[in-house]
């Protein structure tokens, strides 16, 4: 193999805006690191898909540049960039076949007609789906259709793959197989993936990098750790929540599973070994300023080091050497007489710890 | 107390109406199919004049009909897609011959081709339109290209730029991406308004007969025809027109309906 040359950044966007009477991006700078799984995380509205219709050329900006490796690429027409796109709601070509619509990007003028047809089976089966090469895709269901979408970006081997909202569309199932999916093809293709959703929990199972998005701007850059843990915005806390999400190590032992996340041990009655990410809502952990003798299995002590006071409820993050979050009421609040700096425990049941 | 029934007033009288309607659309439609006997009406359409307005009647249709799909696929398509200075405007003026009396189309021609340096220039570059089986390619094709344009503009208008814009990113030009996803997506539009453009354009009547005339042998297509054989008495020749006109808009609405079902004509 020649050795071709490795750019740190695939993708850079300079001071990029453009207007879309409702839909804008304003002023946006960005650099996507090459082989990375970059997210974009922002509330509908926030100017994501634009983003993506920006990078892929659909869109020309109305001010500032965009360059892929290297290479200025602002005024080059779509066609000409090698970026492929797939959209929410697939967009599959509904007079072609699956077969025809995966190999729409494969010009029989340039590659071979057997390797055509061996780039289409071979993407296929990667994705599961040779079984359906004959049908249209009007009777097929979500999940194949984003599959075969997923297949004809990917089987023109493009520098760079952009994801609308890939998996908001699909049910929880199909959602979970098609993550999995996508993470294969990610470490297989080693391709660049800019990836758009409004759901932090596929932020924390799929990127590693990711950017929060609002009104147009970018508000935070950082990898999904940083930005939850540490929001640098009242809209970026809010938004991503202090939802207790962590990431560690899973071990199962007597029909419990064990979770060690920076050295913290948090029992779950979900048994999962490896890598995981665990979410608690912060309404099941109870508050108290002593320890509580209970049948629940988790129990911490820490530090109160912030109160976000809700009107009715006041959300309070303990650090317990990892911060938890919890909500109580203002009654309880002042009962206890909790403040920032003052000691309190945390009490949750196994089976309130949950798998992303 | 009266006993109960399951039947309301309103859905009877309704329902009696429409029965009436149909009946008497079908009373009509009988009425002409059986005014003659079926050798009389065999002999007639073999007739000399009566094939030449077959003939004529398909020519100048389906020359038009192609007319109005070549002029009003970009224009549906800019109406579909774009924003532009008077858009609104112009998708008024573009509806305006539908409201208009095709009669008043046809006087409209007829002083444009008839009276204008333009219709002189035309005539002199060997385009006569007035009075000549040319001028009904042209009465038919302004009478009924609004039909093409709204089914067209509606078809557009239902297929998500998206498309496009993904079949852009790999490897299409604009052009490319109109003509390999966009056009076959709007098959059935296109379908429904061809047929609905044809067989309009094998009735039209009153712009035709102003731009065009009425010359025996010469303009007459189908519907002139059964307008000159009935002011004349030729009954059997007009009826045969008339069968082959009402067995055309049969057909066509029943294609229309079985493709078109999605298009707005109004």
């Amino acid at each position: 193999m020649e050795d071709l040359p490795r750019y740190s950044k695939m993708i850079s966007i300079k001071n990029v805006s453009k207007s879309l009477g409702d839909f804008f991006l304003k002023d946006i700078t960005l650099d996507i690191e090459a082989g990375s799984y970059f997210m974009v995380l922002g509330p509908t509205g926030a100017g994501k898909t634009i983003l993506l219709e920006a990078i892929s050329g659909i869109y020309r900006p109305d001010s500032g540049g965009i360059w892929l490796e290297e290479k200025e690429i602002t005024n080059i027409p779509p066609r000409e960039r090698n970026i492929s796109m797939v959209y929410q709601d697939y967009m599959l070509f509904p007079h072609l076949t699956v077969e025809k619509n995966i190999g729409f990007g494969l010009n029989p003028g340039k590659t071979p007609r057997e390797e055509i047809h061996l780039r289409i089976t071979n993407i296929a089966n990667m994705l599961h789906i040779h079984h359906l090469l004959h049908r249209f895709p009007g009777t097929l269901s979500g999940g194949e259709k984003q599959r075969i979408a997923i297949a004809r970006a990917v089987v023109t081997e493009p520098k760079a793959l952009l994801l609308d909202e890939p998996l908001s569309a699909l049910d929880t199932q199909t959602r979970e197989i098609l993550r999995e999916e996508l993470i294969r093809i990610h470490r297989k293709t080693g391709i660049t993936i800019v990836h758009v959703t409004h759901n932090f929990e596929e932020v924390f199972s799929l990127g590693d990098s990711v950017a929060v998005m609002n009104e147009g701007k970018i508000v935070q850059v950082g990898t999904p750790d940083e930005v939850f843990r540490r929001p640098r915005s009242e809209f970026v806390a809010n938004f991503v929540g202090i939802e207790n999400l962590f990431k560690g190590k899973s071990t199962v032992d007597n029909g419990t599973s064990a979770i060690s996340v920076d050295g913290t041990r948090i029992v779950s009655t979900v048994c999962k070994t490896g890598d995981s990410v665990i979410s608690i809502r912060p309404e099941d952990i109870l508050v108290s300023r002593n320890k509580i003798e209970s049948s629940a299995r988790n129990s911490f002590n820490g530090t109160i080091e912030n109160i976000i006071d809700k009107g009715t409820t006041i959300k309070i993050v303990v650090d317990c050497g990892i911060p938890f979050a919890a909500v109580i009421t203002r009654k309880s609040f002042d009962d206890m007489g909790l403040g920032k700096g003052v000691s309190a425990h945390l009490t949750f049941k196994a089976s309130d710890v949950h798998f992303i | 107390m009266a006993k109960r029934r399951n039947i309301s007033t309103i859905k009877c009288i309704s329902i009696f109406f429409s029965l009436l309607l149909a009946f008497f659309i079908l009373v009509q439609i009988v009425c002409v199919v059986t005014h003659t006997t079926l050798p009389a009406l065999i002999t007639s359409i073999c007739s000399k004049e009566m094939q030449f307005a077959i003939e004529l009647s398909l020519l100048t249709s389906i020359i038009s009909t192609i007319l109005c799909i070549i002029v009003s696929v970009p224009t549906a398509y800019a109406l579909a897609r774009y924003d532009f200075f008077g858009k609104s405007l112009i998708n008024t003026i573009l509806d305006a011959p539908l409201a208009l009396p095709p009669l008043v189309a046809g006087v409209g021609l007829l002083i444009l081709f008839g009276t204008t340096p333009f219709g002189k220039t035309m005539a002199d570059a060997g385009l006569a339109f007035v009075f000549t089986p040319l001028g009904i390619v042209v009465a038919q094709f302004f009478v009924n290209v609004p039909f093409m344009f709204r089914i067209l503009r509606g078809t557009f208008q239902g297929i998500n730029p998206r498309y496009e814009h993904v079949a852009q990113t790999l490897g299409c030009t604009e052009l490319q991406a109109f003509w390999r996803v966009t056009l076959p997506m709007a098959k059935n539009g296109l379908l429904a308004g061809s047929i609905i453009t044809w067989s309009k354009g094998i009735g039209e009547f009153g712009a035709a007969l102003m731009l065009a005339g009425a010359t025996r042998m010469k303009t007459e297509t189908l519907p002139i025809s059964l307008y000159l054989n009935m002011s004349c008495g030729e009954l059997n020749l007009a009826i045969a027109a008339a069968t082959i006109l009402i067995v055309i808009s049969l057909g066509s609405l029943f294609i229309f309906e079985k493709y078109g079902g999605f298009a707005k004509v109004f």
